[in-house]
């Protein structure tokens, strides 16, 4: 078929086809990239709703459901469901370790009493553990904590009034004793052992008299261990396993965003401010809140010292700055939903009944690949159940609350329970996608155009070709032709473009953040070479070279002054997580959209092709032998 | 003239062609009637604007005559009364273009626009020697995957008249085929088309130039869009 040298000719000896398929490219690259991330996006949160609470949600906020033990058997019975575990959820307040001083700042959290194993078995929580070992910039302070510790832990009050006086003469010079020592318990252990080794340093004699001689004989084996070795050496400071405790005391796994003394730095990387001395699990935090009594009334709020046992990160910005987890049963006390005997009123050696413990929520995980909604029918099936069985086992006590009775209880799948942070992004998602299609016209009038051009082009080729016979579908079958080659090449180039621009995106991201000097020194470079060959060729009295030139040089130019102007500003941080509640920015494709959107670049590469085909067909010969 | 009195080859009879020109009908052919007979060669003479391209165009099926009035006949049968696939089919079998342009395809090598009748009407098959034999004959072998913007005009020409020629047609339609070239050149072209013509080619050459209309068998005038016959030559040219 003639048709196939034409196309293949009119395809390889011309620059506007290159152009065809560049817009084509672009377009399908700009389509896939938006609407990946979107995807992603929304996939993430959609992920984390799942890793974070599992697939269905049996909550009852405040009050919790009692005999839950006796749910989860009950759910564990289905087939459907793999696990299931308890939560007690509750608000309260977080004293951190930080400042330095008397004055700590507060934090308003969102508690989760778990049981590790079993919550482990429902979402991912072993994998978000923040922190596998000790970081190397922290180990120098551990290394402090392990030296002065033992020591700091054997000082009585006299001890310590003698110390700080020393460590922080001009404060404390003019204070009672009682107030140093009002200060001195504000204090966290790390910052006693810092003042316990300042005054060390600075004023050995005075600690000669403060100390016992045992007390001495410890700072000296502490020293000669500090002199053999600048890092902590394995320290039993992290638990091996999913323990929330240390030294028998329970502890707090804390959000990575929960704490200010994190932060993310360019590279996506978690780093400790102030060189790591603020690594929460070398401290204590005092976890606040207010329990409620079974009227509904709030009873005197209770506090617990507790230590940092590790941090946590969920990938998901607003968990990740709010959670803190501690173990099921101190939630439990804390919130007065532990199991406790009720006694007589008059003789409170009588127990008239048993308050059972309670759970706030229940969360459950289904087989992989099951219907949550489907299995969230199941669970709410299993629930009843389990109401019937405990008002016939336990008449006399507090029974479970009731679906469609107790209206705070709801038993919702993990897309209902995070309905109002997905909903959103759905509908982002939606206007993105009608706002993409808006890209495909303009890419159809783009090919359009250029089609136009390129039949207006070729009209004299078409008046020779009908009188040596072609007809007018034969005609219009070379631009088809032509259409389709540049449609599918264009979609296959943008796709290649849309997934290399899609997998790094977050290193293009950081570039953003941290242009890299390099690049702008070789843009600069290459901006030089430019405008010396545009002068060069300036001479020869054309025109065309000197405007390619100019605008090379200024376009160039404008990309080295961006690079420099964002290295001068600090870089811009366009996807930053505390906007998009994600720490990196989704980089896979979405396959089904991508191929769909080179089917669509196909098929309007065809129409904007055909229109001008057409028309090209339908010229009288005689007149396209007339063009010249 | 008895050999005349079958039907001729090619026929046109009273042809009416106007152009409208905005509101203004332009009447370019006003019953033109001409015959081309098996092997002569007719010369169409006319100034400038006289109508002979527009002529030659309908002769060639690549235009229709204003409706009603007047038909083209080839071989006796009015080549309009054939439908679209015919006429596409006599333009590419039966009739072969020249041009005073040379209209050669600039994306296409010599030889691939002298093959690209052949691929038109007959797909993938194509007489690839008969091509190679043409562009030999006129002295091309050397020239086979240039473009046609590295030849010469009446290197052009030249392979634009392989290209007419390729699928074997009967007639040659040419239009002002020297038009484009100097004496010498054109000179070599008319020769080449009176070689050809020897060897059986029936050929209407339209030309405003007095001089070159010399070779052909016969010379018709065009004038205010009718043909009139010149006898003098008619006679004495056509005597083999
Ligand atoms: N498509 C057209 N529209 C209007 N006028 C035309 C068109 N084609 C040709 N003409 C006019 O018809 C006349 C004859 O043209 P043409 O056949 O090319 O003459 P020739 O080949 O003898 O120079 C000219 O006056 C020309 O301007
Ligand atoms: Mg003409």
């Amino acid at each position: 078929m003639y048709q196939f040298l034409l196309t293949s000719r009119y395809l390889t000896s011309r620059i506007i086809p290159v152009l065809a398929v560049a817009a084509v490219a672009l377009c399908v690259a700009l389509v896939i990239i938006v609407v990946s991330v979107m995807t992603g996006f929304l996939d993430m949160v959609r992920d984390s709703g799942r890793t974070l609470m599992g697939d269905v949600v049996i909550s009852y906020p405040v009050t919790g459901i009692p005999y839950y033990e006796d749910l989860m058997l009950e759910l564990d019975e289905l087939p459907e469901v793999v696990a299931s575990a308890p939560l007690v959820e509750t608000i309260g307040v977080l004293r951190m370790p930080y400042p330095r001083g008397a004055t700590k700042e507060p934090k308003m959290v969102q508690i989760w009493g778990i049981d590790p194993a079993r919550f482990d078995k429902v979402t991912a929580y072993e994998d978000t553990l923040m922190w596998p070992e000790v970081p190397d910039a922290a180990s120098y302070h551990v290394l402090r904590d392990e030296q002065y510790g033992p020591v700091v832990e054997t000082l009585d009050d006299a001890q310590r009034i003698a110390i700080l006086r020393a460590s922080l003469s001009n404060t404390t010079e003019v204070s009672t004793d009682s107030q140093v020592l009002d200060l001195g318990s504000a204090l966290t252990g790390p910052e006693w052992n810092e003042h316990l080794r300042y005054v060390l340093l600075t004023n050995t004699g005075v600690l000669r008299d403060i100390l016992e001689p045992d007390q001495i004989d410890a700072l000296q084996r502490a020293i000669s261990v500090e002199q053999q070795r600048d890092t902590a050496e394995n320290t039993d400071l992290l638990p091996t396993s999913m323990a929330m405790e240390r030294n028998g005391t329970p502890g707090i796994v804390s959000g990575i965003h929960v704490s200010d003394a994190n932060y993310r730095d360019r590279q996506g990387q978690y780093q400790i401010r102030a060189d790591g001395f603020w690594w929460l699990p070398r401290f204590e935090g005092a976890l606040t809140t207010v329990p409620v009594d079974a009227s509904g009334g709030t009873l005197e709020p209770e506090t617990m010292i507790m230590p940092f046992i590790n941090e946590f990160s969920s990938g998901v910005y607003s968990v990740d700055e709010i959670r803190v987890m501690i173990p099921i049963h101190v939630a439990q006390q804390m919130m007065h939903l532990d199991e406790a005997e009720i006694v007589d009123e008059f003789d409170p050696l009588k127990v008239v009944a048993t308050e059972p413990a309670r759970a706030t929520m229940v969360i459950v995980r289904g087989q992989d690949g099951i219907d949550v909604n489907q299995l969230r029918d199941k669970v709410s099936q299993a629930y009843q159940r389990f109401t019937s069985r405990m008002a016939e086992a336990h008449p006399d006590s507090p029974q479970p609350p009731i679906e469609g009775v107790n209206l705070g209880l709801n038993i919702l799948t993990w897309e209902e329970q995070n309905a109002a942070f997905i909903g959103p992004v759905e509908k982002e998602r939606a206007l993105m996608r009608t706002l993409f299609s808006i890209v495909y016209i303009v890419c159809a009038a783009l090919v359009l155009a250029i089609f136009w051009a390129i039949v207006y082009e070729k009209t004299r080729d078409i008046g020779i070709l009908r009188s040596i016979g072609a007809s007018r579908p034969g005609i219009v079958w070379i631009f088809l032709l032509y259409g389709l080659v540049v449609g599918v090449i264009g979609a296959f180039i943008g796709l290649l473009l849309g997934w290399l621009v899609t997998r790094n995106v977050n290193s293009i991201h950081d570039m953003l953040a941290e242009p890299p000097l390099w690049l702008g020194w070789s843009f600069a470079a290459v901006t030089l070479l430019i405008l010396l060959w545009t002068i060069i060729r300036s001479f020869s009295g054309r025109i065309l070279p000197v405007v390619l030139g100019v605008m090379g040089t200024c376009i160039l130019g404008a990309m080295t002054g961006l690079i420099f102007f964002l290295d001068a500003q600090g870089g811009v941080v366009i996807w930053d997580p505390a906007v998009y509640y994600f720490t990196e920015v989704p980089n896979n494709i979405d396959w089904p959209n991508a191929i769909t959107t080179m089917i669509g670049a196909v098929i309007f590469s065809l129409v904007g092709a055909a229109i001008p085909a057409a028309r090209a067909a339908d010229i009288d010969p005689v007149k396209a032998l007339r063009y010249e | 003239m008895s050999e005349f009195t079958n039907t001729p080859l090619l026929e046109a009879d009273s042809l009416h062609k106007t152009y409208q020109m905005g509101a203004v009908n332009v009447p370019v052919l006003r019953g033109s009637s001409m015959q081309l007979h098996q092997g002569e060669w007719v010369t169409v003479l006319g100034s400038s604007g006289s109508g002979k391209s527009t002529l030659l165009h309908l002769l060639g099926g690549l235009d229709t005559p204003d409706p009603g009035c007047g038909e083209v006949r080839y071989m006796g049968k009015s080549i309009s009364s054939h439908g679209r696939r015919s006429r596409n089919r006599y333009r590419n079998r039966e009739v072969g273009f020249v041009f005073q342009f040379y209209h050669l395809l600039p994306e296409l090598t010599v030889i691939e626009n002298a093959l690209l009748p052949g691929l038109v009407g007959s797909g993938i098959r194509t007489d690839r020697q008969r091509a190679l034999e043409l562009l030999e004959a006129f002295g091309l072998n050397h020239r086979l995957n240039h473009r046609p913007r590295e030849l010469s005009g009446g290197e052009r020409q030249r392979v634009a008249i392989a290209r007419a020629l390729v699928n074997r047609p009967k007639v040659l339609l040419a239009d002002e085929p020297t038009g484009n070239l100097d004496e010498q050149t054109g000179q070599e072209i008319l020769d080449l088309l009176r070689k050809e013509h020897q060897a059986g080619l029936s050929i209407v050459m339209v030309t405003h130039d007095q001089k070159i209309a010399a070779l052909a068998d016969r010379v018709v005038v065009l004038n205010r869009g009718q043909v009139e016959e010149t006898v003098s030559q008619a006679s004495s040219a056509f005597s083999y």
